[in-house]
């Protein structure tokens, strides 16, 4: 199979009319003139058809899930079903302002707390927001939660440390600089967590230990209870970054491997379309420690009908406008409905077979730097293509229209 | 079986059968057995009809703002969207596209954004546009840190009319560094930013930087704003703006802005009860290398072509990762993509024309509410644009928007902070006009008026 995306000579959109929206903005009544744009906006004035065409080819020179295989797997690249596109755009969804009275917005709440609930049994922690607007948000608001916890215990003076895996996401040091910890990055060994350097560096300055599992190596961290442990054992948060879920939906979770806290992104497992770089949503999970810390407001269910509770004194506050992507979390609970218990093992279980499979193929031609079996993803050397003159590179970008 | 995924039960054991296992579970031979779980009980599967109308039921439990006479404003706008904005962002080679990290595969998506980008920059008088933060409040916090990187000190100063929400997302993202948000005083006539106080704490030092907004958090124009520059100096300035309100207003670069953020969910996306929303940031050229976020290039292929392409992500997590310039990875592109596709569709005159008539109906709003007793509109002499405060002198701004909910009229938002750690403010609320906003929805609101208010507090 052969694919050429469109090449277009799409100019900017500006130059469809170059002298476009040139003059003054209007004068507004009581609106006094120092305020008002003398050079008026340049901007085409174009008619909605140019409009149209202009981005239609736009669209054309660019490669979706829906053109064809998008192999990613810590992004875990999948069919975003249309059923979530026409939920989210139903009137009774679309058409409603994050200040609307409680009364109103019954139903939005109900979807909510639904999918809390539903991820709150996925991930085996106790409570869960649907609040940060994507995965790195979500890291980042745990790691103040993770402070906020510390400081109560009158522990944040020492506990100015986070431990990261060297093959950790960038996202992952970024959000731990942010949140005012020093990172320190530990050497793996053979793709996984090195439980001697861990141990050793593990002290009375840890405040948190980042991990995916499994890894963006593809490899399931088995020791994964021993380094809950060890962690633990220093006093330390250990924290699921949930990238890899997808591979082991139904067979652990973060709970259960013993995380504190977890952030996953609804634009990976849950089939949210990942939008040319977003908008993705952020799941944050929090056991029973962590859970006061989560960001306001929390959703209640009193009787039938549920309400936002903003009484939560331990709470960080807020990490954006609103209560978070309703129109995401909508998508992903049909995705988890349509799905049930055995459709989202199913997802785990095919990915994993797939990944193996590929893995396998494509391991008689290639090096394969890690032990065999792998999640979601796995790891391809280009050291032997390297004889006969051929990049990495070169074969990485094959697939992609020449 | 759901057909999501493929049925291949057959191929499925060919696979295994390759790979030399005697079945899937042993896929996951390496997770320990005391890690496993069982079960999730998260429920049983459902077709997609099933799923459909379990949803719509529980959909139908909300009211959606088009079934009121609606004045709900602020930082989300209930704006009347063209058709053709949503069928643009239905193209699949959009929506399901990855972060365009290989540009020869993504070229659309990035001119797209190199096109919001610029959009950004002629609306804001600033030279550089990234391609997208999550929503204006977290713009506002990556704003303030990178003023930090342009100066020392611990200080930040924000107007004290600053949504509550806003105030406390810039406090998270002062944590880290250990910065203090510090709240400039609101004088009581215009509700505007009290100029002097500023002046006295730029003087007494550690100040970083300054952000202010417009329209302010009471929907009205600050004066005071067109003049800060002068009170603090050379010291960062952040100024947070409504895209439509630049239509017709003077871009924040001409008044000293060194960067502008904002909201740009009212241009082209519905509110969705409050997300996806996308946030805006530019800034000048000197504070670019400190900037957060992704910024789109153009440049030339090997062609000689144009083309286009992510450019200066030295700055970025997953290059520089603890001494990146933000965590952020995953942003807001296709909502981008519907801020340029909306301003483009509507064009420059009709969005001046759109901001102009706004402004007009909320002069009506504010004449025909004027004159009842027990409510101040507008409760400042400021201008305004498309929105006001209003304050009440009896009953609270909940009993108020609860009774006009109850005949059929969404009165705005209250101002409160609902925290109940915050103490209590005086009965504020913002009132916007909407394009559904006729005489009649007006009408409506100040007979309602008249009836409601001098009933609040157990009044007459």
């Amino acid at each position: 199979m052969s694919f050429r995306q469109a090449r277009w000579d799409e100019p900017p959109v500006w130059e469809l009319d170059p002298r476009g929206g040139s003059e003054p903005a209007p004068s507004i009544p009581g609106v006094p003139d120092r305020w008002r744009r003398k050079a008026g906006l340049r901007w085409p004035e174009l008619s909605e058809l140019e409009v149209l065409r202009h981005y239609t080819r736009l669209s054309q020179m660019n490669f979706g899930i829906e053109t064809t295989t998008y192999p990613l797997g810590s992004c875990t690249m999948k069919y975003n079903p249309r059923i979530g596109e026409v939920l989210a755009r139903r009137r009774t969804a679309a058409e409603l302002h994050p200040e609307q009275p409680i009364e109103t917005v019954q139903g939005a709440l109900e979807v909510i707390w639904r999918l809390e609930r539903l991820l709150a049994k996925v991930t085996g922690l106790s409570e869960v927001s649907l609040q940060p607007a994507a995965g790195a948000h979500g890291e980042y608001a745990a790691l103040l939660m993770i402070r906020a916890y510390f400081r109560d215990r009158g522990e944040l003076d020492r506990r100015t440390e986070v431990l990261l895996p060297d093959t950790a996401h960038g996202t992952n040091p970024a959000s731990a600089a942010m949140a005012g910890f020093t990172t320190r990055e530990l050497p793996s060994k053979d793709g996984c967590v090195d439980l001697d350097e861990l141990r050793a560096a593990l002290s009375e300055r840890t405040a948190c230990f980042m991990l995916t599992n499994p890894n963006t190596a593809g490899l399931f961290e088995s020791d994964i209870l021993e380094i809950a442990k060890s962690v633990h054992g220093a006093g330390g948060m250990l924290y699921y970054d949930g990238a890899n879920l997808n591979a082991i939906l139904g067979v652990t979770n973060p709970g259960r491997m013993g995380f504190d806290v977890a952030h996953l992104n609804l634009h990976k497992t849950f089939a949210t379309p990942h939008g040319g770089g977003g908008p993705g949503a952020g799941v944050l999970a929090a056991n029973e420690t962590l859970a006061p810390y989560l960001p306001v407001p929390r959703v209640q269910k009193v009787g039938r009908n549920f309400r936002w509770d903003y009484d939560r004194p331990s709470s960080i506050g807020k990490i954006r406008g609103g209560p978070g992507s309703f129109g995401l979390d909508l998508r992903a609970y049909a995705f988890a409905l349509v799905h049930g218990e055995e459709g989202l093992k199913h997802v785990a279980r095919r990915a994993v077979l797939n990944s193996n499979y590929v893995a396998a193929r494509l391991g008689k031609r290639l090096e394969r730097p890690f032990r065999p079996l792998v999640k979601h993803e796995f790891v391809l050397s280009g050291a032997r293509l390297k004889e006969r003159g051929v990049r990495t590179l070169d074969l990485a970008k094959r697939p992609a229209p020449a | 079986m759901v057909r999501w995924i493929p049925d291949t039960e057959k191929e499925e054991a060919e696979m295994l059968a390759s790979l030399g296992l005697a079945n899937a579970d042993e896929l996951f031979a390496d997770v320990p057995r005391k890690a496993r779980v069982g079960r999730m009980g998260i429920g049983a599967s459902h077709t997609e009809a099933e799923a459909a109308r379990a949803i719509d039921k529980i959909l139908e439990r909300n009211r959606p703002y088009s079934k009121f006479a609606n004045f709900l404003g602020g930082r989300v706008a209930t704006r009347y969207l063209p058709a053709a904005v949503d069928s643009i962002l239905q193209r699949s080679e959009f929506y399901t596209s990855y972060t365009p990290y290989q540009p020869e595969a993504s070229q659309g998506m990035l001119q797209a954004l190199f096109e919001f980008q610029s959009l950004w920059v002629e609306l804001t008088g600033m030279d550089v546009a990234n391609a997208s933060l999550y929503d204006g409040a977290t713009a506002s916090g990556e704003a303030m840190l990178l003023c930090r990187r342009q100066q020392d000190g611990r200080r930040f100063l924000v107007p004290t009319s600053l949504p509550w929400e806003e105030r406390s997302v810039l406090e998270n993202y002062a944590t880290g560094p250990g910065l203090t948000v510090a709240g400039i005083p609101t004088d009581p006539k215009s509700g505007g930013i009290d100029l002097d106080w500023v002046r006295r704490e730029v003087v007494r030092g550690d100040v970083f930087g300054v952000l202010a907004d417009v329209p302010n958090g009471f929907g009205h124009l600050d004066g005071g704003l067109l003049d800060l520059r002068a009170a603090i100096g050379s010291l960062p300035l952040v100024v947070r703006a409504d895209p439509l309100a630049l239509s017709v207003l003077e871009p924040p670069g001409s008044y000293g802005a060194d960067i502008v953020v904002g909201d740009g969910q009212s241009f082209g996306i519905p509110p969705s009860y409050g997300g996806p929303m996308v946030g805006l940031f530019a800034c000048r050229k000197e504070f670019v290398r400190h900037s957060p976020g992704r910024i789109v290039g153009a440049t030339h292929d090997h062609e000689g072509r144009r083309a286009y392409t992510l450019t200066l992500q030295t700055r970025e997590q997953h290059i520089r990762r603890s001494r990146a310039t933000s965590n952020i990875c995953t942003n807001q592109s296709l909502i981008a993509l519907a801020f340029v596709l909306y301003a483009t569709l509507v064009g420059p005159r009709g969005l001046a024309e759109l901001q102009r008539s706004l402004a007009e109906r909320a002069r009506s709003i504010a004449g025909a509410l004027a004159p009842i007793d027990g409510l101040q509109a507008p409760r400042f002499d400021s201008p305004y644009l498309a929105e006001f405060t209003v304050e009440l002198s009896r009953g609270t701004a909940a009993e108020f928007l609860d009774r006009m909910r109850r005949r059929g009229i969404l009165a705005g938002h209250s101002l409160a902070d609902p925290r109940p750690t915050s103490p209590r403010g005086p009965e504020r609320i913002l009132l916007a006009a909407t394009e559904s906003t006729d005489d009649r929805a007006i009408q409506k609101l100040a007979t309602a008026a008249r009836t409601i208010v001098p009933a609040l507090g157990g009044g007459a």
